[in-house]
């Protein structure tokens, strides 16, 4: 039997190729998600290991809730008097991306690759990790200094003068004062790193006599417990932490592995989606091989195998295919993960060299999946061509019949009301936790992909016919045997369509909730915001307070406020609190006061409600609610109104001086401003170009920029994903290409037939591209059909007063995908239909 | 034995050509292994006629079948259909001569399964684009007796019934000359028989060509002529064959 298996593998190698073909592929990418995660995590641990350098002990700022306060400077003088430190320094850094060096040629570095990074120089260079290689450290104002690789990569030059942004705006004539080395190999992994004097860095990221944290070197020989406990007495451990190097570096590295593994795991999820895919062409491929093969099986069951042995040989056959397949894929990974960082690189999210890592676990993993996902989807068929009557085999002969559909349809539905339920379950009621929910939606798509495909059958026929109808008129002939084709085997067509169905399930579902967000961003900012700018800082550094007063100062304004955000506990709870103007609130947006009134400008103890909120706390207008801050300051704040309807201020709104009061956030995270009456946007475009150019990291946006800025944020993720996706459905199309060799092979005669009484090379080829096109078309009907439940799904999960309740299709999107998977499925076609063309008429009809 | 000495036969000149061979030669592979299908054969077939080409196993009668209906091409020597030298056609030219002009019945798997009987018999008129002749049509249909039968799949078709939808098919669109290869040879002999008859009816009533091959007496003795091939030759024919004069003359070629 053995023999007989290597045989069938060896006559159908053609076959067979296009199935290896999408195991490799799928293989390979679930390979070259792991290769990457685990070459940047070895990357990455190097450099938090060399982040870390030898600070024993590090003093920072911590709070049970909201935004620490920075630690008071007079700290360092007092910790470097402890017994057993070395030294401690004051050490300062910018928010990242904060402050920007303008290059010679008057542009910043992008935003979207690697971080710009500065701190406040220290001299010792075993805290600091940094030592100066060219020219001299930054001690005086107005010096700065770059690490090495990133001067020359962007032609920064050593004693010129450079503009930095900054987030108090643009800082002038900064001198490039040397360059630096990170540890010894400057392994920045593509940050720009940069240093200025503690008093510079103090007062550019606006932190006059105070310090982010304070790094300790321990004398040698020193008990790292026993400095700790010294410390502890002198700083105030209600918001101050002291921590080892040990928990420094796994701090560090955790959340370098943080980002890393949402890469990795993203990519390997769609690589598994492609695998899954594999599974319908790999169950297609035996289904129709072994179908061509009845006679064959009939003749050995006639002459003694039993059905076991036939059942065996055709899973070992399986599982050949997986091997090689796996294996070939384990190769492809590492060049397709060398092509994933090439990709990064060429849409500007480089990523730092890193070696190649093939684990272990990497091969093991890829080995089971590939193998285990070619011997399932050859069960079944094995299973059917064994369980055939020997003299059925040899009487029937090529026709292996396609057995019981109603059960099938059953079980089909069976599992779509499974997956409907599971999905409900996953994303209405959650299932504790992220990790938790994903796996039971997973689970629900898995199902309801797999009821589909069970049930597809018994509607391939209707809808390939009304699909295929304008094919038939426009094509005459040829395309009505397509459209007869694609309905003869249901099954066949259902399966691979299901394969296609997949992928445009989920690119439709991508495009179904980014439009409906889309559109209720659109619906929000028309109801709720009357405000004509809004000011935002993509890199999330946040805005310095001055930036709203200077477009105040323009007088072309109404009203201009900004919005800081901080935790605090607001009877007993914390609740994240916005802190503004709030006078301005009713000029700014569309708010509806229910009880109450807006308070005014110099109103300093009251509190704005949501209603929500008033009902959770049991307060109306004129009650007291007490507040408390990370800070320690509390104080009592009477409820001045309640509101509805709003989704920008669902939380709590205070008046900016009890921020101020509290030394909560100090910076806006966003600003918004109404015109005055008699000024229009192009009489107040020339002040915002001047403050744009001031300000060069922020955007300045009008309402309709903002929501277009939105609307092509979302755009933009949509088109990664289509991207990832894009490995499914090349897969599902090499599928349908596949399918229909094996078919137009099946029905050699019948086409020599054809060929015999008139019909064209043309027309053969025409009939066996649209007959892939009608079973794309009808992969691509139940995909979209499935994507826009899908969507319609997760848009109702979605919070009412978020992003959720507004369901948008976007037709033209999903009609323009649809059509351009038709043309690459008869572009993939392209193979068979040339095949079918060529064929001999004598020895096709004599087949 | 004597047959084979004697002049070879001339072809008969009493009606119109409909399709003709002229001194035909197909060789298959080189040198060593070289098979001399048809040997220099020259033949021609009469309009209205049915003519039947009988020979042994490997005489070449179905290569010069297939060579007459442009499905294969000839090593040397020209084929004929009307006045149309198929060695001047390219494939595609060939491919609408067929489609336009000839006519066939093949063994077995005569029609297309995902059509019914009627899509069948019109196909080689819907892959030209041309409207059937109704009323043509209608006699054909009504000749064959398969009135009833013309929405059905070929799988809800007998054998029998099968087969007459691809002399239909073969009739309908009134090709200049229909090629039918062993037309019979999965049938019962009451079945065969049927379709033999509506095959003579057919040039007899409606003035058909037909060219048949067969290695059955009994069907050759349908025909207005049977030719005989041997070793790629014709070596003898004969005019108003009965089954036993057939019979005789196949005895004779051993």
């Amino acid at each position: 039997m053995l023999r007989l298996t290597l045989r069938n593998l060896a006559a159908n190698k053609a076959r067979f190729a296009m199935t290896t073909f999408a195991v490799v592929l799928g293989v390979g990418f679930v390979v070259a998600s792991f290769v990457l995660s685990d070459g940047l995590r070895s990357t990455f641990g190097d450099l938090s290991e060399e982040i870390t350098g030898e600070t024993d002990l590090l003093v920072r700022p911590a709070a049970d809730f909201g935004e620490p306060l920075p630690l008071d400077e007079s700290l360092v003088a007092e910790i470097n008097a402890v017994d057993g430190v070395a030294n401690a320094v004051a050490f300062v850094e910018a928010p990242e991306n904060g402050v920007q060096p303008i290059k010679a040629d008057g542009t910043t570095i992008t935003t979207q690759g690697p971080p710009q990074l500065m701190f406040s120089w220290t001299d010792d260079t075993a805290l600091g990790s940094f030592t100066i290689v060219d020219g001299e450290a930054p001690d005086e104002p107005g010096e700065f200094t770059m690490d090495l690789d990133a001067a020359a990569t962007h032609d920064f030059v050593v004693g010129e003068s450079y503009d930095l942004v900054t987030p108090g705006g643009i800082e002038e004539d900064v001198t490039l004062v040397g360059t630096t080395s990170f540890g010894q190999d400057n392994a920045t992994v593509g940050a720009t790193l940069m240093h200025v004097s503690l008093e510079e860095a103090q007062r550019l990221f606006g932190a006059d006599g105070s310090v982010d944290s304070i790094p300790i070197r321990l004398e040698s020989g020193a008990d790292a417990a026993v400095v700790t406990s010294a410390v502890a007495g002198i700083v105030d451990l209600g918001n101050t932490e002291i921590i080892d190097q040990a928990t420094i570096t796994a701090e560090q590295e955790a959340e370098f592995n943080e980002g890393i593994n949402i890469v990795g795991n993203v990519l390997l999820g769609f690589a598994i989606v492609s695998l899954f895919v594999s599974i319908f062409i790999i169950y297609n491929t035996f289904a129709i091989v072994l179908g061509q093969r009845v006679r064959e099986i009939g003749l050995l069951r006639a002459i003694g195998a039993n059905a076991q042995q036939l059942r065996r040989s055709i899973i070992l056959e399986s599982a050949i295919v997986g091997v090689v397949a796996s294996l070939i894929g384990i190769a492809a990974g590492v060049g397709i993960a060398q092509g994933l960082i090439a990709l990064f690189d060429a849409i500007g999210a480089e990523l730092p060299d890193s070696p190649t890592i093939v684990a272990l676990r990497t091969v093991i993993f890829a080995l089971v999946l590939g193998i285990g996902v070619t011997v399932v989807s050859a069960v079944a068929p094995a299973r059917h061509a064994a369980s055939i009557s020997p003299i059925q085999a040899l009487r029937d002969g090529g026709n292996l019949s396609e057995g019981e559909t109603t059960r099938r349809l059953g079980v089909g539905i069976a599992g779509l009301v499974l997956g409907v339920a599971l999905g409900a379950f996953g994303l209405f009621v959650g299932a504790g936790s992220t990790l938790g929910t994903i796996v039971v939606l997973g689970a629900a798509s898995l199902s309801i992909f797999l009821g589909a495909a069970l049930a597809a059958p018994a509607v391939a026929r209707p809808v390939t016919r009304i699909v295929g109808w304008p094919i038939s008129k426009v094509f005459g002939t040829a395309g009505g045997l397509a459209q007869e084709n694609a309905a003869r085997n249901p099954r066949r067509t259902a399966t691979t369509g299901a394969a296609l169905m997949i992928g445009l399930s989920l690119v439709t579902t991508g495009y179904v909730v980014g439009e409906s967000i889309k559109a209720r961003l659109g619906s929000l900012i028309d109801s709720s915001v009357s405000a004509d700018y809004v000011i935002t800082d993509p890199n999330e550094a946040g805005l310095t307070p001055v930036l709203a007063d200077e477009l105040a100062a323009t007088g072309n304004f109404d009203a201009v406020a900004g919005m800081r955000y901080d935790d605090a506990l607001l009877a007993g709870e914390v609740r994240e609190l916005t802190a503004m103007d709030v006078s301005a609130i009713d000029d700014l947006f569309s708010i509806d006061v229910t009880a109450g009134s807006i308070p005014s400008a110099d109103a300093t103890d009251v509190i704005l409600l949501h209603t929500d909120v008033a009902e959770d706390l049991a307060v109306g207008v004129g009650d007291t609610v007490p507040v408390e801050f990370a800070s320690g300051f509390s104080t009592d704040l009477t409820v001045a109104a309640v509101y509805d309807d709003s989704t920008i201020f669902e939380d709590p709104v205070v008046p900016e001086q009890v921020f101020d009061a509290a030394g909560a956030a100090e910076l806006d995270e966003w600003v918004a401003a109404v015109l005055a009456d008699d000024v229009t946007l192009a009489d107040a475009a020339p002040s915002i170009a001047q403050l744009e150019v001031r300000y060069p990291q922020v955007d300045i946006q009008t309402s309709t920029e903002f929501q277009e800025s939105f609307e092509a944020t979302i755009d933009s993720l949509l088109l990664v994903v289509n991207a990832l996706l894009a490995l499914a459905v090349i897969i599902a199309l090499i599928g349908i290409a596949n399918t229909l060799a094996l078919s137009v092979h099946e029905r050699t005669r019948e086409i020599g037939l054809l060929r015999a009484v008139g019909m064209t090379r043309r027309q053969t080829r025409r009939m066996v591209r649209w007959e892939a096109a009608l079973v794309s078309l009808f992969g691509a009907v139940l995909g979209v059909t499935i994507g826009v439940v899908f969507g319609w799904g997760v848009v109702s999960a979605l919070p009412e007063d978020g992003f959720g309740g507004s369901l948008a299709i976007p037709v033209g999107d999903i009609a323009m995908v649809v059509v351009i998977a038709t043309i690459a499925t008869l572009l993939a076609a392209w193979f068979p239909a040339r095949r079918a063309g060529k064929l001999n008429v004598l020895d096709a009809i004599s087949h | 034995m004597t047959m084979l000495t004697a002049t070879p036969p001339v072809p008969s000149l009493d009606a119109a050509t409909a399709a003709a061979a002229v001194n035909v030669s197909k060789i298959y592979g080189k040198g060593d292994t070289e098979v001399r299908a048809l040997d220099d054969i020259s033949v021609s077939f009469g309009e209205g006629q049915f003519t039947a080409i009988m020979g042994p196993s490997g005489s070449g009668k179905s290569t010069l079948m297939h060579c007459l209906a442009g499905l294969d091409t000839v090593t040397s020597g020209s084929i004929l259909i009307g006045d149309t030298d198929l060695s001047t056609l390219n494939e595609k030219a060939l491919t609408l001569l067929r489609r336009d002009r000839v006519g066939f019945i093949f063994q077995a798997f005569n029609l297309v399964p995902t059509l019914s009987a009627m899509e069948n018999i019109t196909l080689p008129m819907d892959l030209a684009g041309r409207t059937p002749d109704q009323a043509w049509l209608d006699q054909v249909i009504e000749t064959v007796g398969l009135q009833n039968r013309t929405d059905h799949r070929p799988n809800e078709l007998s054998g029998g019934q099968q087969q007459r939808v691809a002399v239909s098919r073969a009739l309908a669109s009134r090709p200049e000359i229909i090629f039918a290869d062993e037309p019979t040879g999965n049938l019962d002999s009451t079945t065969g028989a049927e379709i033999l008859d509506f095959m003579r009816r057919a040039v007899r009533e409606l003035g058909q060509t037909i060219v048949m091959v067969t290695h059955d007496p009994v069907a050759a003795s349908y025909a207005d002529r049977v030719v005989f091939l041997a070793d790629g030759k014709i070596v003898d024919e004969v005019f108003e064959p009965t089954p036993d004069t057939v019979l005789d003359r196949m005895k004779a070629l051993g």
